[in-house]
């Protein structure tokens, strides 16, 4: 019942591989972490206190705007564009993002700290990582804060460790094993975000692997079977969490000017089935 | 998402059939056939007699009593079904307005909005209240005023003595023998049971009703049943779960007559109970009982009794949790009071600290100390938002600075202040015979409770704060610091209700600082507002009555009214406000952000009430969230939840109300009242069931910030 928040030593968990594999070519990552380097500010599209899958205990979740995938399924395409943009809802416009400078981001956290000591903050997206050079301007800053990254993974290597090691707990993302099937359903290749996987695993930190469930796309028992395969290999053998799929995941695409069309059939209840995990003897659960 | 949610619906026990079928009939109003409209004529009687007040309420009791007609229900436990619909008048109206002459009643007049000592009754019994009586009576011979309270006092015990025997006898007529074992030895003598107290405490609280008083409040009853049910515990005369059904069905009676309650509207009755806190003597207070009474309140889902819970940052994650469920089901209750922050605001108002210690809650927020408090918490209401409006319009006027017109918010405070103190130093208390013999000491000094006791303050509401806060955060800010709004265009826009000032008004709402960011800039005037409030209670000095005006921080209905109006209100309405609202909208209930304003979240809002000196604001208002059900749905969810309550510890805060909405069910309830005639809703120091509710209410309710969505 109750949270224990252990911080992580992030420096004692650096591991001799930190710094591998920086190939970038062709994997659709040409640009990202470029150019924002020297940036401290950010777009934020939203910030949400109280948040329940954002990691343990009491959380404010900062949402950074932009994101490198198109998953089929995504219930927030408000974060997928990284600039500003005006969603015409029901009840009247609002703009979605705001710029913030890393310090004026950090601030605010941190003056929440005092109501935090139960949880912490949490970064989502969009992928954060799209903004790694602010994120990482706005951790350096953060004051005794637990910090969780909930990513895709999908980063450059020198970018996603550097954010990481920052971290206290990291929720991966995986989402299909066949990497036509990621292609198809993210629109990217699920090569990069292995590797980081595997580069997260050897680090030694915290971290639990998050499948959203699509039904007969990611839910299906052989990609959770591929999963299970996976995850049990890894160093660690983190927990899997699976994230039952969410009918509103449509809700607001018409406000951001889109045409909600899935192609898959959302009407079908999707499997929660844990079994291929257990089988394995990997720790998994449904939230 | 939804096969989560049923399956921990079917994980968490539900009411037995009994209680179930029990349930059902008080809610299809069954028992209602047994009501009769005739009214008891106690009237002549008192005429013929010659009897002074106090005579006559006693009388009032007795008859009262008597005119109760015994109903046992096969499958009923707890006994005690009112009958007399109607409480009939003491005086003729022209004698009443003769005693009345120059004097003020509270609302209705009779004693409500306290709380008896029942820990005291129960514990001795009524015979033992009767030989107090008698034996003050022979210690007192020759005085008059004692003789004739003490004569009174008796009469009320031995109607409530002769009522238990009636049952009694009946209960045997029916064969059923346990229960008129359990009539027999209570309410006389101190329980031997669990069962039977109760029973003594179902009977003797009843009485106060049918004696014209309401907002009668139950007090710490985890603190003083748990004697009774650990003893029954200990020697094996009962299990857990027979004691858990005994306490449903006993919250299942106090429904019965809810209807013939006083109130603003039907809920509003102040069967408040406690949980949990210090002892006296500054122990923890918590026992096994405080979590069977978090379990009864969400099995039974009815909106009585109203549950509040005393919580410090050690209290246990697993009893918050407990509290949740309760929360999650939408009765708005419990209700969540800080201990860290209320017991040393007492302490800082003149309470002993062992009383302190002892607080619970009068009918809905307000602090009192069980049987020691003859306080008028809610004497009356000081409007805030008609402070800063009249101060903003002054002070531009005359081209002050904002510091001249923020002391011009703090004198227009002073005013409605001393008004409010003026006023009530004319109060008249009616006598209250039976009520004095729940209360400490008011037989053994042969005082009517009416003559007050130990402790005897008033409380002022300080409503419509977040609103007023803001209307001044906006003037500062646009007026004054960014010399963007010309003062003379804003007051015309205000006269004017904002008519062809749209962009004024957006300019108001969006373009300053608001409370509930935790923004100091906003937050540092609310703080201001409540400093100088606590200042002009300070200064209005003793209350007639040897007691002082304590500030608060609720509302009540005053978030309507003070924009509205009402019948017979003291109090200044304003039209439209700095602050971008419009001449009409409802300000916030109690502690909350204003009902238009977006705010970042829960955390910010704790964080900016947390900034208010609750040393100083010690008569009790909530803070008031409404979280979605989402937030609710799962294991891992409620112990967020419980997380948020111990941030609410941590923040300062000193008192907070969560409520669960599902804006959508809200919405089809008034579509289809029919089908939702169970939906409960916390509407400000009580919940009431939501399609019975005037619309404007409702609407209220669905504008409400909801957190979580």
């Amino acid at each position: 019942m109750i949270y224990m928040i252990n911080r992580a030593n992030a420096s004692a968990a650096e591991s001799a591989k930190g710094g591998a594999g920086s190939t970038t070519a062709a994997t659709g990552l040409e640009g990202m972490g470029q150019g924002m380097r020297a940036s401290v500010t950010g777009v934020v599209f939203d910030i949400r206190e109280l948040t329940i899958h954002d990691g343990p205990g009491l959380r404010t979740t900062v949402f950074l705007k932009g994101c490198p995938l198109s998953c089929a399924w995504c219930h927030n395409p408000e974060g997928r564009s990284r600039e500003p943009q005006v969603l015409r809802g029901p009840n009247g416009d609002r703009v979605a993002g705001r710029s913030y400078q890393a310090d004026e981001l950090a601030t605010l956290l941190n003056r929440q700290a005092p109501l935090l000591i139960d949880g912490g903050v949490s970064f989502s997206g969009g992928e954060p990582l799209m903004q790694a050079a602010f994120l990482e301007a706005v951790l350096e800053r953060l004051e005794g804060l637990h910090v969780v990254l909930g990513t895709s993974g999908f980063a450059p290597a020198e970018s996603f460790l550097r954010v990481v090691r920052r971290c206290d707990l990291v929720l991966f993302d995986l989402k299909l094993m066949d990497p036509e099937a990621h292609r198809r359903w993210t629109g990217v290749d699920n090569r990069v975000i292995l590797d980081n996987l595997q580069r997260l695993a050897d680090l030694g930190l915290p971290y639990l692997i998050r499948v959203p469930l699509a039904p007969g796309v990611t839910d299906t028992e052989a990609n959770l079977r591929f999963i299970a395969l996976h995850v049990r290999e890894l160093p660690g053998r983190p927990r899997v969490e699976l994230l039952p799929y969410n009918r509103a995941a449509g809700g607001k695409y018409a406000a951001c000017g889109l045409e909600w069309r899935p192609d898959y059939d959302e009407t079908v209840p999707c499997r929660t089935d844990l079994a291929p995990f257990h089988e394995l003897q990997v720790d998994a659960r449904v939230l | 998402m939804s096969t989560i949610l049923e399956e921990r619906q079917a994980a968490l026990p539900e009411l037995s059939p009994r209680l179930a079928e029990m349930k059902r009939r008080i809610r299809a109003g069954e028992h209602h056939r047994y009501r009769s409209t005739d009214m008891v004529d106690v009237l002549a009687e008192c005429e013929r007699e010659g009897l002074d007040w106090t005579r006559r309420a006693a009388r009032l009791t007795r008859r009262m009593c008597e005119a109760q007609a015994v109903v046992i229900e096969p499958d009923e436990r707890v006994l005690f079904t009112r009958t007399v619909k109607r409480i009939p008048p003491l005086y003729r109206p022209e004698q009443m307005d003769e005693l009345r002459a120059g004097r003020t009643f509270h609302e209705l007049g009779p004693i409500s909005n306290i709380c008896a000592d029942w820990g005291m009754v129960l514990s001795q019994g009524l015979l033992a209240r009767r030989a107090a009586a008698e034996a003050a009576r022979a210690r007192l011979a020759g005085d008059r005023e004692a003789e004739t309270f003490l004569d009174a006092a008796v009469e009320t015990i031995d109607a409530v003595l002769e009522l238990a025997r009636r049952y009694a006898s009946a209960a045997h007529a029916l064969g059923r023998d346990d229960l008129a074992d359990v009539l027999r030895l209570s309410p006389a003598h101190p329980p031997a049971s669990f069962h039977e107290a109760l029973q003594a405490l179902r009977l003797c609280h009843a009485v106060l009703w049918l004696s014209g008083h309401y907002h009668c409040g139950l007090g710490r009853l985890d603190q003083y049943l748990w004697p009774y049910l650990e003893a029954d515990l200990a020697e094996g005369r009962l299990v857990p779960a027979e004691a858990q059904e005994l306490l449903e069905e006993f919250f299942i009676s106090l429904n019965k007559d809810s209807d013939l309650y006083p109130g603003i509207q039907q809920g509003d009755n102040g069967q408040s109970l406690m949980l949990g806190g210090m002892r006296r003597d500054g122990s923890d207070g918590v026992n096994p009982l405080t979590a069977m009474v978090l379990e009864a309140g969400r099995k039974v889902a009815l909106i009585d009794p109203k549950i509040n819970v005393r919580v410090t940052r050690d209290t246990d994650l697993g009893l918050l949790a407990k509290g949740v469920e309760l929360t999650r089901i939408g009765l708005g209750f419990p209700q969540w009071c800080n201990d860290e922050v209320i017991i040393p605001g007492l302490v800082a108002a003149g309470y002993d600290p062992e009383d302190a210690q002892d607080y619970t809650v009068a009918a809905c927020w307000e602090f009192i100390i069980p049987g020691k408090g003859m306080e008028v918490v809610n004497i009356g209401a000081a409007s805030m938002p008609a402070a800063s409006d009249r101060a903003i319009r002054a002070g531009l006027e005359a081209g002050e600075s904002f510091d001249r017109i923020l002391r011009r918010a703090g004198a227009d405070l002073a005013e409605q202040v001393s008004d409010i103190a003026e006023a009530s130093r004319k109060l008249l208390l009616p006598p209250a015979p039976w009520y004095s013999v729940l209360m400490d000491g008011c037989l053994e000094r042969g005082r009517d409770l009416c003559h007050g006791l130990k402790y005897n303050n008033f409380g002022i509401h300080g409503a419509g704060s977040a609103n007023a806060a803001d209307a001044l955060a906006a003037v500062r800010t646009l007026v004054y610091d960014e010399r963007r709004v010309d003062p003379t265009r804003l007051i015309r826009a205000l006269d004017a209700d904002f008519q062809g000032e749209e962009a004024l008004r957006t300019e108001l709402r969006e373009g300053a600082p608001k409370v509930g960011n935790h923004d100091d800039g906003a937050d540092g005037l609310l703080v201001d507002l409540f400093d100088r409030f606590a200042d002009a209670c300070d200064a209005a000095g003793d209350n007639g009555r040897g007691g002082r005006y304590r500030p608060g921080t609720g509302s009540a209905m005053y978030y309507v009214w003070l924009a509205r109006g009402h019948e017979g209100m003291r109090e200044p309405t304003v039209g439209a406000t700095a602050d971008g609202r419009r001449n009409g909208a409802f300000f916030s209930s109690s502690l909350a952000p204003s009902p238009e304003v977006q705010v970042r979240g829960p955390l910010s809002v704790l964080q900016s009430f947390g900034k208010l000196d609750y040393q100083r604001i010690c008569n009790g208002g909530p803070l008031t969230m409404e979280l979605a059900d989402s937030l609710f749905r799962g294991k891992e969810a409620v112990e967020k939840v419980a997380l948020f309550i111990r941030a609410f510890v941590r923040s300062g805060c000193q008192q907070m109300q969560l409520n669960t909405l599902n804006v959508d069910t809200l919405r089809d309830a008034q579509r289809h009242p029919e089908l939702h005639r169970n939906l409960v809703v916390r509407v400000w120091g009580w919940s009431g069931y939501f399609c019975e509710l005037d619309e404007s209410y409702q609407n209220q309710i669905i504008g409400r910030h909801i957190y979580g969505v």
